[in-house]
């Protein structure tokens, strides 16, 4: 189970180029979903992989189903070598993508976030509509409900105009 | 104009917002985020992860002692 808050501020307050997108993006957009990790889309920058090395550092991240006894090491190096991990850290589980399904890379992310303060920090949260084509390219049975809601949601805060009828 | 809340306790007939209700979706959930901030909604999410995982912890604890009074 991931701690949100501790996993958001750790980003935040080291200065990452990230994104929320995922389950949390989700519920901050006030579908009823529940999730127990947390999606980061991130720069590829080489500046910026360092800066997310010491960010998660202190909680000890290693591949999810790593072997315990094999060696892992956390930094740069290892980051510049994938695009995507699933972390398995002190905090719970983290994902890192720098490529979106739907969405594109990460300035595409960024172009499809809306800033919103969290604990103190402006953070980068995926848009509904960016949200929705996500599940949309995804195609998957498991996305409909979370879809159907976002498109509700999207519509309610829509202009009376815009409602669909 | 309407208010998002009456739009979604009160859809149109052919709108997404009646689709999703027909679907099965119990928009009164939605209706209750709203009204709470970005943050609210994550410490809301918090809390629910918690209850989750303790109710899963419980159940485990109950299978193994099922088990273990079998022996």
């Amino acid at each position: 189970m991931i701690d949100i808050e501790q996993a958001i501020v750790a980003m935040a307050s080291n200065d990452v180029e990230y994104a929320v997108i995922g389950g949390v993006a989700l519920s901050i957009r006030a579908t009823a979903y529940i999730t127990f990790d947390i999606d980061f889309a991130y720069s590829r920058s080489r500046n910026n992989l360092a800066k997310i090395a010491k960010a998660l550092a202190p909680f000890n991240p290693r591949p999810r189903g790593f072997p315990p006894e094999l060696p892992f090491v956390w930094d740069v190096s290892t980051l510049s070598k994938g695009s995507v991990f699933t972390l398995d850290t002190t905090i719970g589980d983290i994902d890192l993508l720098s490529e979106v399904k739907g969405i594109g890379d990460f300035p595409d992310v960024v172009a499809s976030s809306e800033k919103i303060d969290l604990w103190g920090f402006s953070v980068n949260i995926l848009s509904i509509d960016g949200l929705i084509a996500v599940k949309r390219a995804a195609g998957r049975e498991k996305d409909v409900p979370g879809l159907k809601h976002l498109e509700a949601i999207k519509e309610a805060l829509s202009d009376e105009g815009n409602e669909s009828n | 104009m309407r208010t998002p809340e009456e739009k979604l306790l009160n859809p149109r007939p052919g709108s997404k917002i009646a689709e999703a209700v027909r679907y099965g979706l119990d928009l009164t959930l939605v209706v209750e985020n709203l009204r709470r901030t970005p943050q609210q909604r994550l410490e809301r999410l918090q809390g629910a992860m918690v209850s989750v995982e303790k109710l899963r912890l419980a159940m485990e604890t109950a299978k193994a002692k099922r088990r273990a009074d079998r022996k």
